[in-house]
């Protein structure tokens, strides 16, 4: 034991190298795209594990550095922009990406306990599916162009979950985007996966905008903040106020307005209400110059989030946006659990955990998140109970479960979030895989009334996958209980100024959410691998799958329950009560956020620990949730015994397998409009002006012209002798004109 | 001193007869003399404004001049001498083939 402490101490990356957890499976995506066929199948697989568990093994050595075993070890690095160095993180700046005038961004990426926890959840779990695809994709002719989109994906997230400001990580936002639409329709023969592809694509391309557009005015802000801000606002960044607007000033030069320590020092100096500012900059100043002249500092940053959220409900699958989600699931089963559950759909919680400090300065925006989230995640848990489709059951369940993190999010209890962002990545991964475990194993059957009893055949995706329902439904000693459960809590008692109502109201829809996720999942589960195998389906028996794929379900499994170490209330806390040990880790990533909710007037972010009636209250409602279905599918409606089940059932349970209509509401108010309106515009600008006035209108001009000028050519050298003269004679007679004058 | 607008005029009256001559003749023989004859017109004018203004400017053009005008003039006999071998003729109006 002691050995291998002191290997794990000697394991630290130095952070010049930071650059090759990105690079790894970047070469692999390089060279499985390029010459995947020529290397044959064997040798893909090899190189895209390796490259992924090589890019894992850097991520723990990054890891352990800036979480070390010994506190004598801690690390720390100089801030750019404040005196204060900033604690548990290490990073590398490469130096200008690119400037123009006063604006600059660098290359430069981060290692905190944040990004570092993102890390290992990235490379792991995706080594466990890049692992499961070699199985599962075993009979497929395109292995080696599957590959190379995983591995590019890969490489995209990380770079995503690295980067120190906000274009870098824009480009990791775009980079998993195209990954996921690559991999969406990756059978793109079939036109319906391909159109899931597109639809993704298009959806996510909506949210990227409102993204850039608040990455705008996130510049403005700073620019405005440089210019207006004295020495009052640099009291509360710490240490003697001018030298810590000189550093500021001189970071800014030095890394450009978006990079997050930039914004963590200009969240720190923005005072609350004017009172307080004292001639310094608060949130009601007005902008002084610029586009945004005299608007205030606290509107333009709820505007500018507000954005992020729409950019973030396009990457997470967030209401109104989250349409592409479940068709998503048109993609290979482990994409769907890699890109679509466990990793790419989490960027937008990344993204405001990361941006907590700008976020708890405004609670409209927190509550507006907070809502879309209760929303998205009730809307998508109505919708999971009478979908037949396995895939499209979880796809409704990770966009539920998404909700969920947002609520936390919006109500400010991040480090919870973040933690069910972990133990989510962990169950959901297993549920998927164990769907794709299923439908390898029975013929590529999805319809899970096509199913049941697969547990007597299939024993280890069959525990698995139990494990991991349980862990998503709350039942008491798996992970999701203490992380859905820390989240709810949070919500309950953390208070936002003006808002104060949300606290409750979110609380109870909360409840109520966890209540249909037990039983959307208990009946995913029942029907699936309880009762008698039914008589529709596709092959008599089913067969286990090979350790290549069950493998990675043992792993994710035993995670999804051990995880819940990290919510134990083991690490000392404020005040001497107990903190659970995922907000003690994640502290130094939220102390900017603690700091400015503890000043008042925004935010009031409470530390208390559930008690154990708030977990019996838990309990309760994930028991009762199950038990529903319990009773519904295999007493009440025995859904194979071919009986018809009572009316009202049928209509509510035609009405949510429509998804309410989401789509077709969608169909008719945006999308019909918009193709009447391009078919419009394609008619009159593209075909009439463009292509038949601009584009064969010159051609025919230069051919007529041309033919008639032709007779002007007789070939007689004296006749052109004659033009010559004439002109000749022209600019005789305007050069004695212009004398004369 | 003779001034300068009789040279000019010389030259003027010089080049007009050059220009007329290209204009009208048929002979492309005789064209060509009186291509040369506009060239020589316009080394006159060059070399009266510079013996007007006291420079040597206006000579080394000339000499430029006569320079191009001589490989001019072999050239262009060579086409002539070209043109007559395979067509018999060198009269322009019998030669009007690069036409539309």
């Amino acid at each position: 034991m002691e050995a291998l402490k002191q290997v794990l101490l000697q394991l630290r990356l130095d952070p010049a190298a930071l650059w090759l957890i990105i690079a790894l499976p970047l070469v692999g995506a390089f060279i499985c795209g390029v010459f995947g066929r020529m290397l044959g199948r064997a040798n893909v697989y090899l190189i895209a594990c390796a490259t992924v568990a090589g890019s894992f093994l850097l991520s723990v050595s990054a890891f352990l550095a800036v979480s070390p075993l010994e506190s004598s070890q801690a690390v720390s690095m100089e801030n750019a922009f404040s005196t204060s160095a900033i604690r548990y993180a290490f990073g590398y700046d490469y130096g200008t990406w690119f400037s123009t005038g006063t604006f600059r961004v660098n290359f430069g990426l981060l290692v905190d306990h944040l990004s570092g926890t993102l890390l290992l959840v990235i490379t792991g779990v995706g080594f466990l599916i890049h692992l499961y695809s070699t199985s599962y994709m075993s009979h497929d002719e395109g292995y080696w162009r599957y590959f190379a989109y995983l591995n590019l994906f890969v490489a995209a997230m990380l770079s995503l979950v690295l980067a120190d400001n906000l274009v870098l990580l824009f480009v990791g936002w775009e980079g998993v985007g195209m990954a996921s639409y690559l991999l969406i329709g990756f059978w793109y023969s079939d036109t319906a996966k391909a159109w899931a592809g597109r639809k993704a694509f298009v959806t996510n391309r909506i949210g990227d905008f409102a993204f850039l557009i608040a990455t705008f005015l996130i510049v403005l802000l700073v620019s405005a903040f440089n210019s207006q801000s004295n020495t009052a606002n640099f009291t509360l960044v710490g240490g003697n106020p001018e030298t810590a607007q000189v550093r500021y000033r001189e970071g800014l030069q030095m890394k450009g307005p978006v990079a997050f320590q930039g914004l963590e020092v200009f969240a720190n100096g923005m005072h609350g209400t004017a009172e307080k500012a004292q001639g310094g900059v608060s949130l009601e100043t007005p902008i002084a110059e610029g586009p945004l002249k005299d608007r205030t500092f606290g509107g333009v940053l709820t505007v500018a989030l507000l954005l992020f959220l729409l950019g973030a409900a396009g990457k997470s699958a967030q209401f109104p946006l989250y349409v592409w989600l479940p068709d998503a699931m048109a993609g290979p089963t482990p994409v769907s659990a890699l890109i679509h559950a466990a990793t790419m759909v989490t960027a937008g919680v990344y993204l405001f955990s990361r941006m907590s400090y700008l976020l708890v300065l405004s609670p409209t925006a927190m509550v507006t998140v907070a809502i879309i989230g209760t929303i998205t995640s009730l809307l998508a848990a109505l919708i999971a109970f009478a979908q037949d489709d396995i895939k499209k059951v979880l796809a409704y369940s990770t966009v539920s479960q998404l909700g969920i993190m947002f609520m936390g999010v919006g109500m400010g209890i991040f480090w919870a979030a973040v933690l069910h962002l972990v133990t989510h990545a962990f169950f959901k991964a297993c549920l998927f895989l164990g769907a794709g475990s299923v439908m390898h194993g029975n013929a590529d059957e999805t319809d899970i009334k096509k199913l049941g009893g697969v547990r007597h055949e299939m024993k280890q995706t069959w525990f698995t996958f139990m494990v991991a329902t349980l862990a998503i439904t709350g039942i008491v000693p798996l992970s999701g209980f203490f992380s859905k459960d820390a989240i709810f809590h949070g919500i309950h008692h953390n208070h936002l100024h003006g808002y104060e109502w949300a606290s409750g109201a979110i609380y109870y829809m909360g409840l109520l959410i966890a209540a249909c996720t037990a039983f959307y999942m208990s009946r995913v589960y029942l029907l699936t691998f309880e009762g008698k195998r039914s008589p529709e389906a596709k092959i008599p028996h089913a067969h286990e799958s090979d350790w290549r794929m069950t493998a990675p379900l043992w792993v994710l499994a035993t995670l999804s329950v051990v995880a819940l170490f990290y919510a134990l209330p083991l690490m000392p806390g404020r005040g001497g009560v107990m903190q659970p040990v995922m907000e003690n880790f994640l502290g130094p990533v939220f102390s900017s956020a603690e700091r400015i909710a503890s000043r008042g007037g925004q935010v009031a972010l409470d530390h208390s620990i559930p008690s154990l009636f708030d977990y019996l209250k838990a309990w309760v409602v994930a028991l009762t949730g199950g038990a529903a279905a319990a009773f519904m599918y295999l007493k009440f409606f025995p859904a194979r015994a071919g009986q018809p089940a009572p009316a009202f059932a049928r209509s509510v349970r035609r009405f949510t397998q429509n998804k309410f209509y989401v789509d077709e509401a969608y169909e008719f108010l945006v999308i019909r409009p918009v193709k009447n309106v391009s078919a419009i515009l394609y008619k009159l600008v593209d075909t009439l002006l463009i292509d038949t006035v601009a584009v064969r209108g010159t051609a025919w001009v230069t051919t007529r012209v041309g033919s008639a000028l032709r007779y002007v050519q007789t070939g007689d050298a004296q006749a052109y002798a004659a033009v010559m003269a004439l002109a000749l004679l022209g600019g005789a007679v305007y050069a004695l004109i212009q004398v004369l004058k | 001193m003779v001034p300068i607008s009789y040279y000019l005029i010389l030259a003027a009256a010089l080049f007009c007869l050059g220009m007329f001559g290209v204009l009208i003749r048929r002979n492309a023989l005789v064209v060509f003399m009186c291509v040369e004859l506009m060239l020589n017109a316009a080394n006159l004018t060059f070399l009266a404004f510079a013996r007007q203004n006291g420079d040597l400017t206006g000579h080394v053009s000339a000499f430029f001049v006569i320079a191009v005008a001589a490989a001019e003039a072999s050239i262009g006999l060579a086409i002539v001498i070209a043109v007559f071998r395979s067509r018999g003729t060198v009269s322009i109006e019998e030669i009007r083939t690069m036409k539309h």
